[in-house]
């Protein structure tokens, strides 16, 4: 290698940093439009219209800014055996890489359950930085990202609003909300943040991307490669366990007060104390 | 399995990407754009930016050569947002650049097509006058051949970015007593101080899709050089026009299905949440009826017009078929603005609640490609074989 070349190199990435390998963690959750119906008490039939977590872009978007900063790759993960809509979007909106962890006995496994398959393929993985979204839009669990880093060792920031990375010091400036105020926080990297709404507006994709992302042949791996077996993370093992979906109640029905003025505002009054107890 | 409607996981992202674009996008800005009628030149650059422009026009010009059914998602996704800004799109997209791809050279290509597919420059087609529009014979702007090119002359109407163009591709007769035999594309850019060209006349008000300009292009004796003569040979403009019709109508269709639908689900929401003798209105049969209808039209719409661009994109001839997927989606698409306009009682006819805008946003499908009266006429004609 050309030494001056070399030397160069390495005084840039002293003074800028060097290339960032960054893992986002993603989920596909049901379209606020799909119809969701409960099927039995721990079944529910979902309508086949998917979308990634809304968070998980604000990662997804978090991560490609520091690439186009730092340089580096951008590789997006999920945990799913069926869609697979949060890798494509992670591809069309600039991603590098994406890869989708699948095996038949995921099934019915629980939010920890899925962190340790991620930490199982991060584990020994060269990386300066995961991030995840800060819940996931359907479950609202929020537990996946934290689960990951403490399964990995490395610390980890809930729901941060800014994000600085001093990639020369390995050090990342997190800003997250408190009441009243912010928290501004530093943490050595490699680090685990979660992404809160006000972090970044996820990129719309463009087109010549969407194309690529049509093409892409996502990477799968299953249990067996990461060396995990079913009894590890499948149903069985689950530490939450769903007893019971029920459905939101339906509207009442609309009560016309036929009475005429005074006598109907005071059987309003009458029923929103005694019926609705509002007041 | 020869009969398979199911778009595949890939087909569904990519509508998924286009619907994600156009709600971001778009539908903050559905009334204003309406209200406003003017072009709205800073959505068109964060839009001509994803580069969808491009969508069926050769890489090494920029664009992204995607196959017809995936064009046919995009117009569908695109028109559910503002009928007039996809009208603006896709006369980019599709007609106003398809003689300068199929025929333009390379200098004509780079000059024109290149920025066209960056949305730098607007481009539009023009065929309509004050006496033919579905009677394209009846053109009576003139080229004539002089030393080194054409001299235009005539005046066009009713050209959906013609306010704002700087090309377009116009068509014109050798001679009008040829009828349709006599048409020809020039690609005739705007007259600026160092080249001759078409300079815009009057802008036309419009009843629906009101944020595309739409207006007169005046040709006064222009001048274009020979390599702005778009075909291969003369007279066979109309042939020419032919091999994009399919297309033009099939893209009609699915704007006709993507209004339908918006003005349909914005009516369900209102009847579920309009309370009349004491209950939603959705719960009465007669309102439940016009739902149901729709649906099975819709559906039957749907599926006829992808079968179509499905023939399109296995080059499998399919003129008429194409004319009768446009036919029915238009028409499906009349009754369910009319519909909705019904389910909002009074309030539809107040501009603050959205049916009034896709009813009239809808009736330009009637005219677009063709009267329904003179399509009607064809098919009539066709099916009883005279």
């Amino acid at each position: 290698m050309n030494f001056g070349f070399h030397l160069a190199f390495e005084l840039w990435h002293l003074t800028l940093g060097g290339p960032m390998e960054i893992y986002v963690l993603a989920k596909q959750v049901p379209d606020p439009e799909a119809i969701i119906k409960v099927k039995s008490d721990s079944e529910l039939e979902i309508e086949n219209k998917y979308f990634t977590s809304f968070f998980d872009e604000i990662a997804i978007e978090a991560g490609l800014k520091l690439k186009e900063k730092f340089g580096g790759k951008v590789t997006v993960l999920t945990v799913d055996n069926k869609k697979v809509d949060a890798l494509r979007r992670g591809i069309a909106m600039g991603a590098d890489e994406a890869i989708q962890i699948t095996d038949p006995a995921l099934e019915g496994a629980d939010p920890f359950s899925i962190a340790k398959v991620l930490a199982a393929h991060l584990k020994g993985k060269s990386f300066d930085l995961i991030l995840a979204g800060r819940q996931a839009m359907d479950d609202d669990a929020g537990i996946v990202g934290p689960a990951v880093a403490e399964l990995l060792g490395i610390p980890h920031v809930h729901a941060v609003i800014g994000l600085e990375v001093d990639d020369a010091k390995k050090e990342a400036k997190v800003t997250r909300e408190v009441e009243n105020g912010k928290e501004i926080l530093s943490s050595p990297l490699p680090a685990l943040f979660t992404c809160q709404k006000g972090l970044h507006t996820p990129r719309i994709p463009l087109v010549m991307n969407v194309m690529k992302a049509m093409k892409t042949q996502i990477k799968k791996m299953d249990l067996a490669s990461l060396g995990l077996s079913a009894a590890e993370v499948g149903l069985s093992s689950a530490k939450i366990k769903v007893s019971k979906y029920s459905p939101p109640p339906k509207r009442s029905p609309v009560k016309m007060i036929k009475e005429d003025m005074p006598e109907n505002v005071k059987t309003l009054v009458r029923l929103l104390k005694e019926e609705a107890k509002v007041i | 399995m020869a009969l398979d409607f199911t778009l595949s996981e890939e087909q569904e992202f990519f509508r998924q990407m286009v619907r994600d674009a156009v709600n971001r996008l778009i539908m903050p800005r559905v009334q204003e754009l309406d209200e406003k009628e003017e072009f709205p030149w800073d959505l068109w650059k964060d839009f001509s930016a994803l580069g969808y422009l491009g969508l069926r026009h050769e890489e090494k010009y920029g664009g992204m050569e995607t196959d017809t059914i995936s064009q046919m998602i995009f117009y569908e996704e695109l028109a559910r947002g503002s009928c007039g800004f996809a009208m603006a799109a896709i006369m980019q997209i599709l007609m106003g650049t398809y003689f300068i791809a199929r025929f333009g050279n390379e200098n004509i290509k780079q000059r024109v097509l290149v920025p066209a597919i960056k949305g730098e420059k607007i481009g539009t087609i023009c065929f309509t006058e004050d006496q033919s529009g579905s009677d394209l014979g009846g053109t009576r702007t003139l080229a004539t051949k002089v030393d080194g090119g054409w001299k235009i002359n005539g005046r066009k109407q009713w050209i959906t970015n013609g306010p704002i163009a700087e090309f377009c591709t116009c068509m014109a007769t050798v001679d009008p007593k040829l009828g349709l035999k006599g048409l020809n594309f020039y690609l005739v850019e705007k007259k600026t101080a160092d080249r001759d060209g078409f300079t815009p006349g009057q802008r036309l008000h419009k009843l629906g899709s009101r944020c595309s300009v739409t207006g007169e292009l005046v040709f006064d004796n222009v001048f274009v050089p020979d390599e702005n003569f778009l075909g291969e040979e003369i007279g066979k403009g109309v042939r020419y026009a032919g091999d994009i019709l399919n297309e033009v109508r099939i893209m009609t269709a699915m704007n006709a299905l993507a209004i339908s639908k918006g003005a349909m689900e914005d009516a369900r929401e209102y009847a579920k949440n309009r309370i009349a003798f004491g209950n939603p209105i959705s719960k009465y049969q007669l309102i439940r009826e016009k739902f149901a209808k729709y649906w099975a039209w819709y559906e039957a719409s749907w599926n006829y017009a992808y079968k179509c661009a499905w023939m399109i994109q296995n080059k499998i001839p399919c003129t008429n078929e194409c004319m009768l997927a446009k036919y029915h989606a238009t028409e499906m698409c009349m009754y369910a603005v009319e519909e909705a306009m019904r389910i909002y009682g009074g309030n539809a006819f107040c501009t603050e609640y959205p049916p009034q805008r896709y009813w009239r946003d809808a009736k330009f499908l009637l005219y677009g490609g063709g009267t329904h009266e003179v399509l009607c006429d064809y098919l009539g004609r066709i099916f009883l074989k005279d």
